[in-house]
């Protein structure tokens, strides 16, 4: 099964102030998981990846936790 | 290479290059802002207000673009910040560390250089902690998560426990006190 929480829930955008989706594509310390585990698409990736960096540049989300 | 192909190369370039000084289409920006939250909460819809008028201000006077037009917008509230933030105190050149802040957000449409002046405006201001101008889509962009509870699952005979119900009230109501006190003598002697 795939593990694709966007395309399973049919997201199209991502967005930076949506702090409890991308809280699920961080691991407890703050860093971006890797596409292995996140089995998302590249491009859904580099989009994750642009809203989890202004998220924590608005200080939604930590740059380091723990 | 002869004086006649490098100017046909330069030409390419021109027409393969985007041209940058024409007219500029609107775009679609997202501000996403903090009011520092020393601010009094009456006041803060002041401090949006201001940035509506810089928008729509930066706007009007723009050569390329007509007047800007906001799509949607996030209320300012106040919310506890991942990592304490420093910004030079309103009055005074000191730092101040904050912890919390108005978070809030303004979507709208204009032309380049109004989010420009808009980010030079907002740089100079000391009521707002940290901004950040994003281009975005007219689009909601904020998911619509199902619930994760959510899962189908299969309710068979587990559920249809109901029957059960009856044999319980029906006995519950013969068993008077006289009964009980007996069966509580019985236990006592043994």
């Amino acid at each position: 099964m795939s593990t694709n929480i966007l395309t399973q829930n049919d997201i199209q955008h991502v967005d930076y102030k949506d702090v409890d989706l991308l809280k699920q594509f961080i691991n407890p310390h703050g860093r971006v998981v890797g596409r292995k585990r996140t089995g998302l698409t590249s491009k859904q990736q580099r989009a994750v990846e642009a809203a989890v960096k202004r998220a924590r540049f608005l200080g939604l989300l930590p740059y380091v936790a723990r | 290479m002869t004086a006649e192909e490098t100017t046909l190369l330069d030409a390419d370039l021109a027409v393969a290059m985007p041209v940058e000084d024409g007219p500029a289409e609107p775009r679609i920006y997202e501000l996403g802002y903090h009011i520092i939250p020393t601010v009094k909460e009456e006041d803060v819809e002041k401090i949006v207000s201001g940035i509506r008028s810089i928008i729509e201000s930066a706007g009007d006077g723009s050569s390329t673009g007509g007047k800007a037009a906001f799509i949607a917008e996030g209320a300012p509230s106040l919310i506890r910040l991942a990592y304490p933030m420093s910004a030079l105190a309103v009055e005074g050149e000191k730092r101040v560390e904050y912890d919390r802040g108005y978070f809030g957000w303004i979507k709208f449409e204009s032309a380049v250089s109004t989010a420009s002046v808009l980010m030079e405006k907002l740089k100079s201001d000391a009521n707002i902690l940290r901004f950040g101008i994003f281009r975005t889509v007219r689009e909601d962009t904020r998911a619509k998560m199902k619930p994760p509870t959510l899962r189908e699952v299969k309710r068979t005979d587990t559920i249809k426990s109901s029957p059960k119900r009856a044999p319980t009230e029906e006995s519950a109501v013969p068993v008077s006190e006289e009964d009980l006190e007996k069966a509580l003598r019985d236990i006592t002697t043994e």
